[in-house]
């Protein structure tokens, strides 16, 4: 009984766990180990499947068609966060320090995009950066273009509609962690003989590298994964990793290809992320 | 009556030509309508640890900011080691702070955090790694360089915020009530440390702090403030034994007020008959001697009171209250013509005090007391 209270554990908390546990070891764990079996498996010419050994599913990445559209997904991810964290980074902090009375209502101005549904929002760039779209109309107008210009169907109008629905996922963590911060530590760097823009550099930022770390994660992940946008504002020259996999699975039914990069992609994820916690959590911002 | 006290030399200064550390003339500070600090004119001289001591409110910790450079006045001028700092940011002033909740950086380490004024300073590599490791020396936390914020106690912490501000040799050290968050015995010991640091090092300590014994302990020279004005500025000794005003000797320690109309002024000497209708004479120690039928006020130190019959002012009593205290005992008694009246007694030895609801007779001298203008 004692081990148990020190260990933290007790009937309750069990009880309050079954339920996440089952849902999760359901319709997480189960359909993941398929997947991982599956990637290891053989299509059958008609769309089945032979569970067995088979590494050549892994192999046929190594296809350079394949393997360009792996580089292109992590290089837009990285990019998308890139750019979410140069946009949100002044965002949030903007919010937290001048935003004052303002500070709740600005927060849930950044939640308002999740009022409606991705797939509504991606649709509606699709008209407005469409030939005869909004964009295209204004341009005409302030006579910057003589006719309609391509802005649909590029690889910049993915980066876009990427890193418009991605900006409240690097902000909200970019505001938790300035939320936190007190302003004295801001006077102390002052004090120290620190300028703004050495206080900042030396005090501020480096405390909110747990809201940078959160945010980055949280944007770069589901875009290495996206298949909605580059499908609907990409063309030919962008499909993503998230298309190749739909493609095998939806179109060309080689479930044990799609299985193979599915796995593939989560390996590299999560190989990306731990490095990246491990680069920027540990990283000695002061010593020189 | 202010400007004649900022003149005044410090006490215990030998040199007559101490230079000034901070110049305070004119200072006024408003946030909007209300007005933090009033007109303050005040000399701070090197080498001197000087206290503003105030009830919360008062605009000492505000002034404290002008100083290092976190607010602007919006009249008056400010002067630290002899040039002006209008508009210049705090990272330029020649000035550190010990900030009230210490505000050390929690993602450095003792040694980064109090080598991070020397580092922007550029100061070379070997420099910085001395005299962090002397100032860690000096505040007893040689050993402590590698641990993180988050593994210190409040008094370590407290110790980190001197050391990264003191290593950087500053004109002024400014500290806003540093001991605040302390507990009482650690307070005490602080005070003393603090007090024999500054005379080691030899650099000017502005002190801000709302507790008055803390500031008797440690300053060469107080100055108390009520609603952004300077009440009385002396030593610790002058402010106990001779208050300016009611106001301060209120707030410095406790006293017995009695208010009522001048009856007799004879010479120094004045009876004062009281609100109650009882009388008390006093002896008037300041440079305003009230006239006959002014209203005005006479104060007497709770330790100046005793028990007995003999004495310029006897007034029979009734004992309401008796606080055990330690060292000494505090009695409440309510005095026959009505009115209350504190007197502590010593627990010297055998020493035994009336009990609740005795009949006894007080007794204080006319030298004892004060006159107090409002």
């Amino acid at each position: 009984m004692r081990e148990r209270v020190a260990k933290g554990w007790s009937a309750g908390l069990a009880a309050l766990l079954a339920p996440v546990t089952l849902w999760l070891g359901a319709f997480f764990l189960i359909p993941l180990l398929f997947i991982v079996a599956f990637s290891f498996g053989t299509s059958e010419v008609y769309g089945g499947i032979t569970l067995g050994f088979n590494p050549g599913n892994y192999l046929k990445v190594f296809d350079p068609l394949y393997l360009k559209i792996i580089v292109r997904s992590l290089g837009i991810a990285a990019l998308t966060t890139l750019i979410c964290f140069l946009l949100g980074y002044p965002l949030a902090y903007f919010i937290v320090f001048k935003g004052r009375r303002w500070r709740n209502a600005l927060v849930l101005l950044v939640m308002v995009p999740f009022w409606t549904s991705l797939l509504i929002r991606a649709y509606a760039w699709v008209v407005i950066l469409g030939g005869n779209g909004i964009a295209n109309k204004t341009l005409q107008f302030l006579g910057i273009t003589d006719g309609p210009v391509n802005l649909i169907f590029t690889p910049e109008a993915v980066l876009m509609g990427m890193t418009y629905s991605y900006l409240p996922f690097m902000v909200l963590p970019l505001y938790a962690a300035l939320e936190k911060f007190d302003v004295r530590l801001k006077e102390a760097g002052k004090d120290l003989g620190a300028s703004r823009w050495q206080t900042f550099l030396r005090v501020t930022f480096p405390l909110s590298l747990p809201g940078v770390i959160a945010g980055s994660i949280l944007v770069f992940i589901p875009s290495a994964g996206e298949f909605v946008i580059p499908d609907l504002l990409g063309g030919s020259q962008t499909v993503m990793t998230g298309n190749l996999i739909q493609n095998q699975f939806l179109q060309s039914r080689d479930w044990a290809f799609g299985s193979a990069l599915s796995v593939l992609l989560a390996v590299l994820l999560l190989g990306a992320i731990m490095f990246y916690i491990r680069r920027v959590g540990t990283d000695k911002l002061e010593g020189v | 009556m202010e400007d004649r006290q900022t003149r005044e030399r410090p006490p215990g200064t030998r040199d007559a030509e101490r230079g000034v550390a901070v110049r305070l003339a004119g200072i006024t500070k408003r946030f909007g309508e209300f007005v933090a600090v009033d007109d303050l004119n005040l000399d701070i001289y090197e080498g001197e640890f000087f206290s503003l001591l105030g009830p919360s409110g008062c605009g000492k910790t505000t002034t404290l900011r002008m100083i290092a450079g976190f607010e602007e006045p919006t009249e008056g001028e400010i002067s630290v080691a002899g040039e002006e700092v209008q508009g210049v940011p705090p990272y330029r002033r020649p000035v550190n702070t010990v900030f009230q909740s210490y505000a050390i950086f929690p993602h450095l380490n003792v040694f980064d955090n109090v080598a991070f004024g020397l580092r922007r300073a550029k100061v070379p590599r070997d420099e910085v790694a001395s005299r962090v490791t002397d100032a860690c020396e000096m505040v007893q936390l040689a050993g402590f360089e590698k641990r993180k914020p988050g593994m210190l106690s409040g008094g370590q912490q407290q110790r980190v915020a001197l050391a990264r501000a003191l290593v950087n040799r500053p004109k002024v050290l400014l500290l806003d009530e540093p001991l605040g968050a302390l507990d009482l015995k650690l307070r005490k010991e602080m005070q003393l440390e603090l007090k024999s640091l500054q005379e080691e090092v030899g650099i000017t300590f502005v002190y801000v702090t709302h507790d008055q014994e803390e500031a008797l302990t440690m300053s060469d020279r107080i100055a108390v403030m009520n609603e952004g004005k300077v009440q009385q500025l002396a030593g610790p000794t002058t402010l106990y034994e001779t208050p300016a005003n009611r106001f301060v000797a209120g707030f410095i320690g406790q006293t017995n007020v009695f208010s009522g109309t001048v009856e007799a002024a004879d010479g120094d000497r004045v009876t004062l008959r009281t609100r109650e209708g009882s009388r008390v004479e006093a002896v008037v120690r300041g440079e305003t001697v009230p006239k006959e039928s002014e209203e005005t006020h006479v104060a007497v130190r709770p330790e100046k009171v005793r028990f007995g019959e003999s004495g310029d002012n006897v007034c029979a009593a009734e004992v309401k209250q008796i606080v055990y205290l330690g060292a000494s005992t505090q009695y409440i008694v309510r005095l026959e013509g009505g009115g209350k009246l504190v007197l502590y007694q010593q627990n010297a030895f055998d020493a035994t005090g009336p009990s609740e609801g005795d009949g006894v007779s007080v007794a204080w001298d006319a030298q004892n007391c004060l006159v107090l203008e409002d």
